[in-house]
């Protein structure tokens, strides 16, 4: 009897829970965005596409601010990829011929920064990480989508 | 090759339109040889040279010259891959026979304008006992004004004869805008953002400048119409993607001094790929960097280039080299990419540096803008 009570406690938490969860989701799509909240968006966004554009360019100051090591040889990501040309985000996941696996554009950001760049690769969730994708996309934003392309 | 073997080639990309239906026009036949002189390198040499023709006239006798450009040196200390590439190059040159007449190097020795960088270029090009041209590069320039440059490698422009051609250096970089002295920037920042391709501070730096256009036409002035000038120059002559400062922003000017002139070749760096182009009566060669090679714009690059090969990022030695170059008998220059791989230019799409980016568009940078 006294187990029944507690199972339908519980079972009455875990119902509400997800109803107030529920509705707390369901809220964010059911008001319209106001223009402020849209730029609060774009300027998390842009933020992070600031600092992976700085990254990428070899910005010292940021490096040392994320603690990052991206290169040993003086070059920065830019100097071979100026606008992020020929980094192709568009194109992952794909077989990667250089790492010769079926790769993210996150494994192909550590190779760059591994094997020409010399560099201490960055953990794949990592704030320099998301970062330089960021930059990485929003420069190739309005390509074509393509992935699995060699 | 002599002429009768390179016309015996052909491959199937050539638009019949563009040869006229009546044999090989100057156009395809540059095309032509491109490919045909890729098979016969690969036959014949370690470095698979390939080759191409531009008829340019002359009257006498036939001499070789080589180019080395866009070793972007470090010090030692923090890069010596760079070192070694242009090493390389030069013991190249050393090893050519016949020998080159002369080397013209075409600016960016050093990476950001370090005397240190400019003393190890000049260190490792005194293993070159030839006579050497030089020209700057942006690179070597606006750290201290060039002032570095000068003292160990002399003043630019710069013209000599030599058998029957004009040769001229031009200064394409030291004439940019000011960019730094209302912003108070130090001789590094300054430096920094020239430095940058793709950066937005320094805008349109390269030109030729009103004053040297005054010298050309004053060179030129008392050279035939119809004999060849060479010029060389750190940028290309025409406009090439803006965005990432490749032009040579009086570049109209320039074709006017030039227009006269029916056999004008202009071969410079900077670029750091494969690159041909016809503005007027002037060809454009563009030449390979030592140091690395750039992936083609999205868009501009010149309907009459054969774009070169997507290279290894894994092989520092990839998509990189020097250039030799013949004036022949027959009033022709013939031109090679010293490339340190068999493949030189694409042959499929797939291989393509400019197919490569086919699905590409790109936003310029905004984090260096105030």
């Amino acid at each position: 009897m006294k187990k029944g009570w507690i199972y339908a406690v519980i079972v009455c938490s875990v119902s509400l829970g997800i109803g107030l969860l529920g509705a707390g989701i369901g809220g964010a799509h059911k008001v319209k965005h106001t223009p402020e909240q849209l730029k609060a968006f774009e300027d998390v966004f842009m933020e992070q596409v600031k600092i992976g554009d700085l990254l990428f360019h070899g910005d010292a100051a940021t490096e040392k601010k994320l603690g990052t090591k991206l290169s040993r040889t003086g070059m920065a990501c830019a100097m071979c990829h100026p606008f992020a040309v020929d980094t192709h985000p568009y194109e992952f996941p794909k077989f990667q011929e250089q790492i010769n696996k079926f790769s993210t554009l996150r494994d192909m950001i550590n190779w760059c920064i591994e094997k020409p760049n010399e560099g201490e690769i960055l953990g794949a969730d990592s704030d320099a990480m998301k970062a330089l994708e960021a930059y990485i996309y929003w420069s190739n934003r309005g390509s074509k989508l393509d992935p699995g392309r060699h | 090759m002599d002429t009768p073997e390179r016309e015996k080639r052909s491959i199937p990309s050539i638009d019949p339109a563009a040869a006229g239906g009546e044999g090989i026009t100057r156009r395809a036949f540059i095309h032509r040889s491109l490919v045909a002189g890729a098979a016969l390198g690969a036959a014949s040499q370690a470095l698979f040279p390939l080759i191409s023709t531009l008829d340019v006239a002359y009257g006498a006798q036939e001499f070789r010259f080589a180019w080395i450009s866009d070793t972007h040196l470090y010090p030692k200390t923090l890069n010596t891959r760079f070192v070694e590439k242009a090493e390389r190059a030069v013991n190249d040159v050393k090893a050519m026979k016949p020998a080159p007449d002369f080397l013209i190097f075409g600016g960016d020795l050093a990476q950001l304008g370090d005397p240190v960088e400019l003393q190890l270029g000049a260190d490792i090009l005194k293993n070159l006992s030839l006579k050497k041209y030089f020209i700057p590069g942006e690179h070597d320039w606006y750290l201290d004004m060039g002032a570095t440059w000068e003292k160990l490698f002399g003043k630019q422009p710069w013209s000599f004869d030599h058998k029957g051609v004009r040769f001229i250096g031009l200064d394409t970089v030291s004439r940019g805008p000011d960019y730094w002295s209302a912003k108070k920037m130090t001789p590094a920042e300054r430096m920094g953002h020239m430095a940058t391709l793709d950066g937005s501070v320094a805008g349109p730096w390269a030109g030729v400048g009103a004053d040297q256009l005054q010298w050309l036409a004053k060179t030129l002035s008392n050279w035939p119409k119809d004999k060849p000038v060479i010029l060389f120059s750190h940028n290309p002559l025409y406009e090439y993607y803006p965005p990432w400062n490749f032009w040579v922003r009086d570049w109209r000017d320039v074709q006017e001094v030039l227009r006269p002139y029916t056999k004008v070749t202009n071969i410079h760096g900077h670029t750091h790929q494969v690159l041909y182009n016809e503005i007027g009566t002037m060809r454009s060669i563009g030449m390979l960097a030592t140091s690395w090679n750039w992936p083609y714009p999205p868009q501009g690059v010149p309907a009459l280039t054969v774009p070169m090969v997507r290279v290894d990022p894994g092989d520092h030695f990839d998509g990189v080299g020097w250039g030799k170059l013949t004036m022949t008998a027959k009033e022709r220059v013939d031109y090679q990419y010293m490339m340190w791989r068999k493949d030189v230019f694409s042959q499929t799409q797939v291989d393509s540096g400019t197919g490569d980016n086919m699905n590409q568009i790109l936003s310029p940078r905004f984090a260096d803008r105030p």
